[in-house]
């Protein structure tokens, strides 16, 4: 069986040779949650905080049980930028785009990109969704805006001219 | 019957000192490969402190994590003719690593484990067929947080730093005049330093006309980097030539943790223990500090360690800047050789390089008058390591 053109998907953003690599030991359970439609991060098995994803033993209860589950796909901005220099050949958009910082509902902090293209960055403090990219045929955690939600010009992104 | 061996290290009671300087050309040119830069700067060292290699019985090594397989080693050590060592070692704490040399060489010395130990880094990121930018945003694989973040768009180093600067003005109220403030200052004291690789005159409008990399980042918020080399050769001896010797004072390390877990800030709030330790040791208080020379890779990183080193109040550096305190004639004088934004960036060089430079008073036109005591930060990582340093020129 191959796998089509439509399955691969096409992104957005990057082109296919920024696809990470999804059987790398630390974040093989990310990638295939993610290829699942879920969120999966680190807790500690023993008492439940949220772990930092290279993190190997629990800073509050010194338990070295890591445990990667599902989490609710929701957050909001703990920062963000709106990348200008877009590298040829690794970047297929062709307008600016957002790099968001997340503070997940789960207490997990995660970078990512937009679901759909962005001309600017959302607001620091804005609740986003976390939906699902993929990057030659990796899937990735992406943050999902309503159109709803976003302003058209977010201070973030404002042009300073004199 | 035979004299004891001599041994080494300082006389006892001796200041520890930085004897000597040297240093490549910057070149912003493709070209140089590092262990030949790092021979041209070990040799101009030696040569300015007035020592032969046979002088020599410690080398430390620094190389940039950056993109280029052929960095340098302990091997660096046969590469340029030195001969039997005390002391070799390649060190590696990202960008704290050239202060964390300075250290490690002066507690080997204080300890008789060495008497004259160089201290050298290189890197050569410009290569041919690409820029720098080019090259950074290729590296960096597709393995682990790294590869992760590249499949969400971080490419290189900016848009990590953006997300920070973000950040930071989001916590303090600042605005991106804050940046362009520390922008132009920089750029001020790089206009007198015949080494600076930027020189023409910045104002905040040639700021904002700069290109923007990722918000609230333009171009002029970052280091440029460079190929070349420096080198000091620290000693408990003085050096031949006559250079006026600068003593190390103080020394401090911190490497805080801070998670990146929500409901708390993870850039902020570190590193103020290296600064406290350094002050302390060195007896100085940071109002006897004449000049501030901090690692820069961009404009938000000085206000950050400006504020993480006491030097400003949190939250205050970017008025601060804005006042121009920072720049030539301000009160509190920064980077005074155009840091990394404006000068060159050889990661911890950078600052100890300039902070060396005003002590023996050789900083030329942009030299601070009655400079007697700097104080030099290193970071790295994510500002997650700090490394800082107190010089003068005065013994103890
Ligand atoms: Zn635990």
């Amino acid at each position: 069986m191959s796998t089509t053109v439509a399955d691969v998907g096409e992104d957005w953003l990057l082109d296919p040779a920024l696809a990470p690599n999804a059987h790398d030991p630390l974040l093989a359970p990310l990638y295939a949650g993610a290829a699942r439609g879920e969120l999966v991060l680190p807790s500690c098995g023993a008492c439940g905080l949220a772990l930092e994803l290279e993190q190997r033993a629990c800073d509050r209860c010194d338990s070295t049980d890591v445990v990667w589950a599902a989490v609710v796909p929701a957050g909001a901005v703990h920062s963000a930028t709106t990348v200008h220099r877009r590298e040829r050949g690794l970047v297929v958009a062709t307008e600016p785009y957002p790099v968001v910082d997340v503070e997940l509902d789960s207490g997990h902090r995660l970078v990512m990109t937009t679901l759909a293209p962005q001309r600017s960055a959302p607001a620091i403090g804005r609740a986003v969704r976390i939906g699902f990219r993929s990057v030659g045929g990796v899937a990735v955690p992406a943050a999902e805006l309503s159109a709803a939600e976003l302003s058209p010009v977010p201070p973030s992104d404002t042009e300073v001219t004199p | 019957m035979t004299a004891p061996a001599t041994r080494a290290g300082a006389a006892p009671g001796a200041p520890v000192g930085i004897v000597g300087l040297g240093m490549t050309a910057m070149s912003l040119e493709p070209g140089g490969a590092p262990a030949d830069l790092a021979a041209q700067a070990v040799t101009a060292a030696l040569a300015d402190a007035g020592l032969a290699k046979r002088d020599v019985d410690g080398l430390l090594v620094n190389t940039s994590q950056g993109v280029r397989p052929d960095r340098l080693s302990v091997a660096l050590a046969r590469q340029i003719g030195l001969g039997d060592l005390r002391l070799l070692e390649h060190l590696e704490i990202k960008g704290a690593t050239t202060v964390a040399m300075v250290a490690r060489a002066v507690l080997a010395i204080r300890a008789g484990m060495a008497e004259t130990v160089v201290c050298v880094f290189a890197d050569a990121p410009l290569q041919p067929g690409g820029t720098a930018g080019s090259t950074y945003a290729h590296s960096g694989g597709s393995d682990g947080v790294r590869g992760l973040e590249r499949a969400s768009g971080v490419l290189g180093s900016v848009p990590t730093y953006a997300l920070m600067a973000s950040r930071y003005l989001h916590v303090t109220g600042g605005t991106p005049e804050d940046l362009c403030a520390v922008a132009v200052s920089t750029r001020a004291w790089a206009v007198g330093n015949p080494d600076a690789v930027v020189r023409t005159p910045l104002d905040a409008e040639g700021y904002r006309a700069s290109r923007m990399v990722a918000t609230p980042l333009r171009v002029l918020d970052c280091a440029r980097p460079v190929n070349g080399a420096a080198a000091v050769v620290v000693s408990g001896r003085p050096g031949q030539s006559g250079q006026p010797p600068v003593h190390v004072l103080g020394m401090g390390f911190d490497h805080p943790v801070r998670r990146r877990r929500a409901g708390g800030e993870s850039w902020f709030g570190g590193g103020r223990r290296a600064a406290d330790d350094a002050l302390t040791m060195a007896g100085r208080r940071r109002e006897d500090v004449d000049v501030r020379e901090l690692y820069d890779p961009f404009s938000v990183v000085t206000l950050c360690l400006l504020e993480e080193y006491g030097f400003c109040a949190p939250g205050t550096a970017g008025a601060v800047a804005r006042s121009g305190a920072l720049g030539p004639g301000g009160d509190l004088p920064t980077n005074t050789g155009g840091g990394q934004l404006s000068g060159f960036y050889l990661q911890g060089m950078t600052p100890l390089v300039e902070a060396v430079t005003q002590l023996r008073g050789a900083g030329g036109d942009r030299q601070v008058p009655g400079v007697t005591t700097a104080f030099v930060g290193g970071i790295g990582g994510r500002i997650d390591h700090h490394a800082a340093l107190v010089l003068d020129r005065e013994a103890a």
